[in-house]
């Protein structure tokens, strides 16, 4: 089904714009995980959204953000660009999310505990993980991607993301231990 | 059935529905009799409710990570200006 069946062009095009334009952060983040780095990432943005446009007629108007995902790994894959398990395979985003020196920012104590004792154990925790095990976890917890976005950047099932996001993030809750991780509570 | 037996098998249901119950997925929601059997059983097992509070934090921890580290702002203008020319010049036509 077309989501935009005889509409005129003006009004295909604000369409299209208002579909893309809340979307454009999240493809960012996810493209900076898919190339090596934010030049790259940023082309790879800006192409996908021109074979979006291209390709408007076959969109039904349903879950945008996982359609434009879908447009972008295979644009990905069809530019040969070198292909990456999903984040951190380098450490990339694990370094990049880690506090800078001199943040200025003023957490609560349960972020500061969150910051400045579990983050290390956390990043150690994750980095161990297999990358098809941490790559959806990246997707789903520190992307915030639903289950069926991560699925169409994956390409996998949504069955497997399910399955694969449980054993990530028991496996990551059984490396901390239940002492490290009820230390920050504060409830 | 023994108490203990039932606590373990309800435990054992529990755990596989806990991240679920958490992430309120619209591809996996829990059914309303899922959620209240789920937070009956929360409210009297100390156990369950603990890998509940951990797996809580792991969120907190994950949801820093993704605020830590913001997109760009000038990617994003960039992007967005290029949308202005996709869409806002003839370009092809969809």
């Amino acid at each position: 089904m077309n989501a935009f069946p005889d509409t005129d062009e003006a009004a295909r095009r604000r369409t299209f714009r208002e579909f893309v334009e809340p979307e454009i952060e999240v493809m960012l983040r996810v493209a900076n995980g898919l190339v090596s780095n934010s030049a790259d990432a940023e082309d790879l943005v800006q192409e996908s959204l021109v074979r979006a446009y291209k390709g408007l007629h076959r969109f039904d108007g349903r879950h945008p953000r996982a359609w434009l995902l879908t447009i972008m790994r295979n644009t990905n894959v069809n530019l040969h660009r070198r292909q990456r398990p999903i984040m951190i395979e380098d450490d990339e985003l694990l370094r990049a999310s880690r506090p800078a020196f001199g943040s200025s920012r003023l957490p609560s104590a349960e972020d500061s505990f969150l910051d400045e004792e579990l983050d290390a154990e956390l990043h150690e925790a994750v980095t161990a993980l297999d990358p098809k095990f941490r790559g959806v976890l990246v997707l789903v917890d520190v992307h915030d991607l639903s289950y069926a976005e991560a699925a169409a950047v994956l390409d996998i099932p949504v069955g497997t993301v399910m399955s694969r996001l449980s054993r990530a993030r028991d496996r990551v809750r059984r490396r901390l231990g239940p002492t490290y991780l009820n230390r920050g509570r504060t409830s | 059935m023994s108490g203990t037996l039932r606590q373990m098998l309800t435990c054992h249901w529990s755990a596989r529905r806990i991240q679920r119950y958490l992430d309120s997925d619209p591809a996996a929601p829990l059914a309303p009799g899922e959620v209240a059997r789920l937070e009956g059983h929360l409210a009297t097992c100390e156990k369950c409710t603990e890998v509940l509070a951990e797996h809580r934090t792991l969120r907190g921890a994950f949801a820093l990570w993704s605020r830590r580290s913001p997109v760009d702002p000038d990617s994003v203008d960039r992007v967005r200006h290029f949308l202005d020319n996709l869409t806002e010049t003839e370009g092809p036509r969809p």
